[in-house]
C-alpha cells in the first residue's frame, strides 16, 4: 500500500502534465463553440469597442510579466537544487538595494504608463453624447425579473426586447423598481446598475445589424438567472428598418382572427391577466394602476423571440406551460397562478401568439 | 558548534497561577492558552473548509451541464451565499486566526498574548457567530441567499425572508470577535516582545499578522454599523436602506466594501507571511530583502483602506471617483510585485529541498501571478464595466484566495503541524495531495476566465446551451471533485498524522526563528526561559554564526500564568442572548423575543463586572 503510494507520488510531475493537457485539449474543445456574447473578439458597439481595446492591452502584458515571472521561476527551481550529499550552506544573502530599487521602480513605471490610458478611456465612456444628433432615449427599469423598457419620445412601453437603430447613438437611463439589478449585453457596452431612486445613463452606438443577447449581472433574488435582454439592432433603411419598427409598434394590436385566439383573448380578459398587463386596443392599465408588480406591455408580444425574459423561445407551447405555472419556469416569478385549464391556457397562447 | 540541545540544560520556571488549570472538557471550555486556543480556531476552520467545500461541490453540480434542475432559485443563491460567507469567515480566516493565536506569541518569545481572557471571548463569540449564520437552516430551512457581499435592498424585509436575519446577527457576532481580537494581537506584538526582538527583527509571519489585526481593528467597524442599520431596518422598520422614505442602498455598498477590501488583504497577507517563512528554511538562505517584504505588506495594508471603490465601478459613482479608485487600485500591484521579485530572488543562488510545505509555499508564487494579473485587469474602469461580476472575477478571486490564501494555509499546516502536535505529516500522502489539489485548482478556476470573457456571469444558476458555455462549465465542475478529494487526503493525513506521524523533535526543519527552539508540543509556558534575540534569525545565528548563541541562563525564572476562567464566555453568551432577542424580537407563537434583549444587557453587564473583578 505505502509502496504504491510512493510510486504513484513519484509520477505525480509527469502525471500533473497529463492532466494539464487534458486541460488545454478541453479548452480547445471550447474554443470551437460559438460564443455569442463575446464582447472582446466581436465587440458590435463602440463602449465595447474600447473595454476591448483593454482587454487585449492588458492580455498583452499581463503575458509578458506572466511568462518572465515564470521563466524566473523555474529557472530557479532547475538550477537551485540541493545536490545529495552536499551539506554546505549557500551563500547566506541578506538581499541588494540596486535590485530593490529598481523592481520596485519598473512596476511604479508600468503602473503610470497604464493607468494613463485608463483615465482617459475611463472619460470617454463617461462622456455625454452630442445633444445635436439623433438619440434614441429610452427609460429602462429592472424588476424582478424583467425588463420594463419606455420609448418616452416615441410613446412605446415594451418589455425585454430592445429595438435600435445601427449607427444611431443610444441613451439609456436606468433604474429599478424593486432591487439593484444590472444591465449587461457585453458586445454593445459594459455593464451599469440599475439602482432604485435613482436614474444613471449609459450610452453606446451600435456598430452591426443584428441581435445580441445579454442578461441581469448582479443577484436580485431567486430568478436572477433568468432575466435576459435581446437588442435587436436594426439597418437604416429597407423593410426591416428601426423606423419602420417604430411605426409598427405603435399601432394598435391587430383583432383576433381564428377562434381559438377570440378564446384566448376572453381568458385574458376574464380571467385576470389584464390587472397587470396592458395590450393597447384591447385593454391599457393607467399608468397610476401600474406597480413595481405589474407585468410588461403584451401588446405585439407575438412579435417577441422570447418569452419571460429570455427563458424560453416565444412558441404556443411554450406560452401555454409559462401562463398554466409561471412558478415552474421561473422560482419566485411575480406573475399569479391563475390556475388556467389546459384548454384556456392553449387559447391564451393562440391570442398572445396573433398578437404581432 | 552551539545546538538546540543547549537549551535543554535550561531550569524548569517556578509559576504561579490562581487557580489551576481543569483537565477534559472542562479544560477546553474555560482554557485562555493562546496554544489551545488556537487549536479551537483551526479545527473550526477546517471543519467549515469541508463544509463551505460541500457546497460548492453542490452548486457546481447544478451548474455542470446547462439546463439543470437540481438546485434552482434561492436555494442556489443560497449555497453561493453561505459558500462564500462560510469560505471567508468561517474557514480562512479561523484558520488565519488559529496560526496567529498559536505563534504570535511563540515567535515572538511570549509566555502568551497580551489579554489572555480577551482572546477566550474573541474565540467563543466566534463560535456563537457561526453556529447563528447556520442556524437558519435549522430554523427556516432555508440559507441566507442575498449573496455574500448582501446587496441591500435586496436583503431589506420587502424582498428576503428570515434567514438573512441569522445573516446579519452571525456576522456581527464576527464582527465583535475580529475586532477584539484585532487590538489584542496588536498589543501583544507591539509589547510583549523578548528582550532584543526590535520591530525590524519580528518574523515577517507576525509582521503580517500585525498588519491584519490593524485591518482587522479598523476595518470591521464599517460593516458592523452596516449589518446594525440593517438589523434596524429589518427589526424596527427604519429606511437606512429603502428609497422609498430618502434611505440610500449605496450606503450599504460603501460601507460593506470599505471593509471588504481591507479584509481581502486579512485573507492574502497571513499567507504572504507563511511563504516569507517557509521559503528561507528550505532554501537555506535568509528572506532575501527581508526589509522590503515587510514593508511592502505594510504598504498593501494602508493603500487597502483607499481602494474599496473599485468594487462599484458599475454603480454610477461617477468619473471622478472611479478615476481616483482605479488609480489607489492599481497602485497595489507594486507592493505584490515587489513581494513576488524577493520571493524569486530568495530561490536565487539556493540549494532548495522540496517537502510538501515547500511545494505548497514556491506554487504560491505563481498562481497568486496570476491572481493579481487577472485583477489589473479589472483595476482598469473601462475593463471592469465588462469584468464586473463574470465568472472572470470569480476565476480572479479563486486564484488569489485558493491559489494564494489557502495554498498557503495549508503550506503552513504542513510545515507548523510538527510543532502543535509533536508529529509529522505524512509526506507521500503530502505530496498527492499537492499535485491533486494544483490540477484540480486549475481545471477548476482557469476555464472561468473564459467563461467571463464569453458572457457569464456569477451567480446564476442555470444557463442556456447555446451561449457556449458548456465545456468550460463540465471542466469547472470535474476539477471541483479533485479538489474536494485532495482536501478529504489531507484531513486525513491531519488526523493519522496525530497517532502514526514520526516524531518531530523541537527543530525538524533546521528552521530560523523562535517557536522551533521549544519543546513540539511546547510546554504550557511556552519557554523555560525568556530568550534574548539579537539578530532577526535568532534561532539559526544559534546554531551557525559562532558568537551569536542565544544566552541559557543559570537560574530558573519566575513567573506567572493566566487562570482558567468561565467568564470570557459568560459575555459571549449574553451577547448571543441579545442577539436571539432581536432575531425574535415580535415574538413566536405570541411570546415576544425582546425581553431576551433585557435579559442579554444585564448578562453583559453582570458578566463583565465578574470578569474585571475575578482574580487572575
Amino acid at each position: 500500500m505505502s509502496n504504491a503510494l510512493r510510486t504513484l507520488s513519484k509520477r505525480l510531475p509527469s502525471l500533473a502534465s497529463t492532466a494539464m493537457l487534458l486541460l488545454l485539449a478541453g479548452l480547445a474543445t471550447a474554443c470551437d463553440e460559438a460564443h455569442p456574447r463575446d464582447a472582446y473578439a466581436h465587440p458590435a458597439g463602440d463602449a465595447s469597442e474600447i473595454s476591448a481595446w483593454f482587454y487585449n492591452m492588458y492580455l498583452v502584458l499581463d503575458t509578458i510579466i506572466f511568462v518572465g515571472v515564470l521563466a524566473a521561476f523555474f529557472i530557479a527551481l532547475i538550477k537551485f537544487r540541493k545536490k545529495p550529499g552536499d551539506n554546505t550552506l549557500p551563500e547566506q544573502s541578506f538581499g541588494d538595494p540596486r535590485l530593490e530599487i529598481a523592481w520596485t521602480i519598473v512596476p511604479t513605471l508600468v503602473v503610470l504608463g497604464i493607468t494613463i490610458p485608463t483615465l482617459g478611456g475611463l472619460f470617454e465612456l463617461a462622456k455625454r453624447p452630442d445633444q445635436n444628433q439623433k438619440i434614441i432615449d429610452i427609460e429602462v427599469t429592472g424588476k424582478q425579473w424583467w425588463w420594463e423598457l419606455d420609448y418616452k419620445k416615441e410613446g412605446i412601453n415594451t418589455g425585454n426586447e430592445m429595438h435600435v437603430e445601427v449607427g444611431t447613438q443610444v441613451m439609456l437611463h436606468l433604474t429599478s423598481a424593486d432591487v439593484i439589478h444590472a444591465w449587461w449585453v457585453p458586445r454593445l457596452s459594459g455593464k451599469r446598475d440599475a439602482t432604485p431612486g435613482r436614474s444613471y445613463p449609459l450610452n453606446f452606438r451600435p456598430k452591426e445589424v443584428g441581435s445580441f443577447d445579454g442578461q441581469c449581472a448582479e443577484l436580485c433574488g431567486a430568478s436572477h438567472a433568468l432575466m435576459g435582454i435581446r437588442i435587436i439592432v436594426h439597418p437604416k433603411d429597407g423593410p426591416d428598418s428601426y423606423e419602420n419598427w417604430v411605426k409598427h409598434t405603435k399601432e394598435v394590436a391587430a383583432k383576433p382572427t381564428t377562434p381559438a385566439a377570440e378564446a384566448g383573448q376572453k381568458v385574458f380578459m376574464g380571467k385576470g391577466c389584464v390587472a397587470c398587463h396592458s395590450i393597447s386596443g384591447v385593454s391599457e392599465l393607467a399608468v397610476g394602476a401600474r406597480s413595481r408588480t405589474s407585468g410588461p406591455n403584451l401588446t405585439h408580444v407575438g412579435s417577441r423571440d422570447y418569452i419571460a425574459a429570455h427563458t424560453l423561445k416565444n412558441t404556443p407551447e411554450n406560452i401555454a406551460t409559462w401562463v398554466k405555472n409561471p412558478q415552474a419556469v421561473k422560482p419566485g416569478a411575480l406573475m399569479t397562478n391563475l390556475g388556467l385549464t389546459d384548454q384556456e391556457a392553449k387559447d391564451v397562447a393562440a391570442f398572445l401568439t396573433s398578437l404581432k | 558548534m552551539a545546538s538546540i540541545a543547549d537549551f535543554a540544560a535550561a531550569q524548569k520556571p517556578i509559576y504561579h497561577q490562581e487557580r489551576p488549570s481543569k483537565t477534559g472538557l472542562m479544560d477546553w471550555l474555560t482554557t485562555v492558552d493562546h496554544k489551545k486556543i488556537g487549536i479551537l480556531y483551526g479545527g473550526a476552520g477546517l471543519f467549515w473548509l469541508l463544509i463551505g467545500g460541500l457546497e460548492a461541490l453542490l452548486f457546481r453540480i447544478q451548474l455542470a451541464r446547462p439546463d439543470q434542475h437540481i438546485f434552482i432559485g434561492d436555494t442556489y443563491n443560497g449555497l453561493v451565499t453561505m459558500h462564500a460567507t462560510t469560505m471567508v469567515f468561517l474557514a480562512v480566516m479561523p484558520m488565519i486566526a488559529g496560526f496567529s493565536n498559536y505563534f504570535v506569541p511563540l515567535m515572538i518569545g511570549a509566555r502568551d498574548v497580551a489579554f489572555p481572557r480577551m482572546n477566550a471571548f474573541s474565540w467563543w463569540t466566534f463560535f456563537a457567530g457561526s453556529l447563528t449564520i447556520n442556524a437558519s437552516l435549522l430554523f427556516c430551512g432555508a440559507f441566507p441567499a442575498a449573496g455574500w457581499t448582501g446587496y441591500a435592498p435586496l436583503t431589506t424585509k420587502e424582498f428576503s425572508g428570515m434567514p438573512i436575519d441569522f445573516w446579519w446577527a452571525g456576522l456581527t457576532l464576527l464582527a465583535v470577535s475580529s475586532m477584539v481580537a484585532g487590538v489584542n494581537f496588536v498589543v501583544t506584538i507591539l509589547n510583549l516582545r523578548a528582550p532584543g526582538m526590535t520591530l525590524m527583527r519580528v518574523p515577517v509571519l507576525t509582521w503580517m499578522m500585525l498588519v491584519i489585526q490593524f485591518l482587522l481593528a479598523f476595518s470591521f467597524p464599517p460593516v458592523a454599523v452596516g449589518l446594525i442599520l440593517l438589523a434596524f431596518d429589518r427589526t424596527f422598520g427604519t429606511v437606512f436602506y429603502s428609497t422609498g422614505m430618502g434611505g440610500d442602498p449605496h450606503l450599504w455598498q460603501h460601507l460593506f466594501w470599505l471593509f471588504g477590501h481591507p479584509e481581502v488583504y486579512v485573507l492574502i497577507l497571513p499567507s504572504m507571511g507563511i511563504v516569507s517563512e517557509i521559503l528561507p528554511v528550505f532554501t537555506r538562505r535568509p528572506l532575501f530583502g527581508h526589509h522590503a517584504v515587510i514593508f511592502s505588506g505594510v504598504f498593501i495594508g494602508f493603500v487597502g483602506f483607499g481602494v474599496w471603490g473599485h468594487h462599484m465601478f458599475t454603480a454610477g459613482m461617477g468619473p471622478i471617483a472611479d478615476a481616483a479608485f482605479a488609480s489607489t487600485t492599481a497602485i497595489v500591484a507594486i507592493p505584490t510585485g515587489v513581494k513576488i521579485f524577493n520571493w524569486i530572488g530568495t530561490m536565487y543562488n539556493s540549494k532548495m529541498t522540496f517537502p510538501t510545505a515547500m511545494l505548497f509555499a514556491i506554487s504560491f508564487i505563481p498562481m497568486f501571478t496570476l491572481g493579481g494579473l487577472s485583477g489589473m485587469m479589472h483595476a482598469s474602469p473601462p475593463l471592469d464595466l465588462q469584468q464586473h461580476d463574470t465568472y472572470f472575477v470569480v476565476a480572479h478571486f479563486h486564484y488569489v484566495l485558493v491559489g494564494g490564501a489557502l495554498q498557503g494555509l495549508f503550506a503552513g499546516f504542513y510545515f507548523y503541524m510538527p510543532k502543535i502536535s509533536g508529529k509529522m505529516l505524512n509526506e507521500t500522502l503530502g505530496k498527492i495531495h499537492f499535485w491533486v489539489f494544483l490540477i484540480g485548482f486549475n481545471v477548476t478556476f482557469f476555464p472561468m476566465h473564459l467563461l467571463g470573457n464569453h458572457g457569464m456571469p456569477r451567480r446564476i444558476y442555470t444557463y442556456p446551451a447555446d451561449a457556449g458555455w458548456n465545456t468550460e462549465n463540465l471542466l469547472a465542475t470535474g476539477g471541483v471533485f479533485l479538489m474536494a478529494g485532495a482536501t478529504l487526503l489531507f484531513v486525513y493525513n491531519l488526523i493519522t498524522s496525530l497517532k502514526n506521524g514520526k516524531d518531530a523533535g523541537s527543530d525538524p526543519w533546521d528552521a530560523n526563528t523562535l517557536e522551533w527552539m521549544t519543546s513540539s508540543p511546547p510546554p504550557v509556558h511556552n519557554f523555560d526561559f525568556t530568550p534574548v534575540v539579537l539578530s532577526e534569525r535568532p534561532l539559526w545565528d544559534h546554531k551557525y554564526t559562532p558568537g551569536m548563541e542565544i544566552p541559557v541562563p543559570e537560574q530558573a525564572e519566575e513567573i506567572h500564568m493566566p487562570s482558567p476562567s468561565w467568564r470570557p464566555m459568560w459575555v459571549s453568551a449574553s451577547a448571543g442572548l441579545i442577539i436571539v432577542g432581536l432575531l425574535t424580537f415580535s415574538g413566536i407563537a405570541g411570546i415576544p423575543g425582546w425581553p431576551l434583549c433585557i435579559v442579554g444587557a444585564l448578562g453583559v453587564i453582570f458578566s463583565v463586572y465578574a470578569w474585571v473583578t475575578e482574580p487572575v
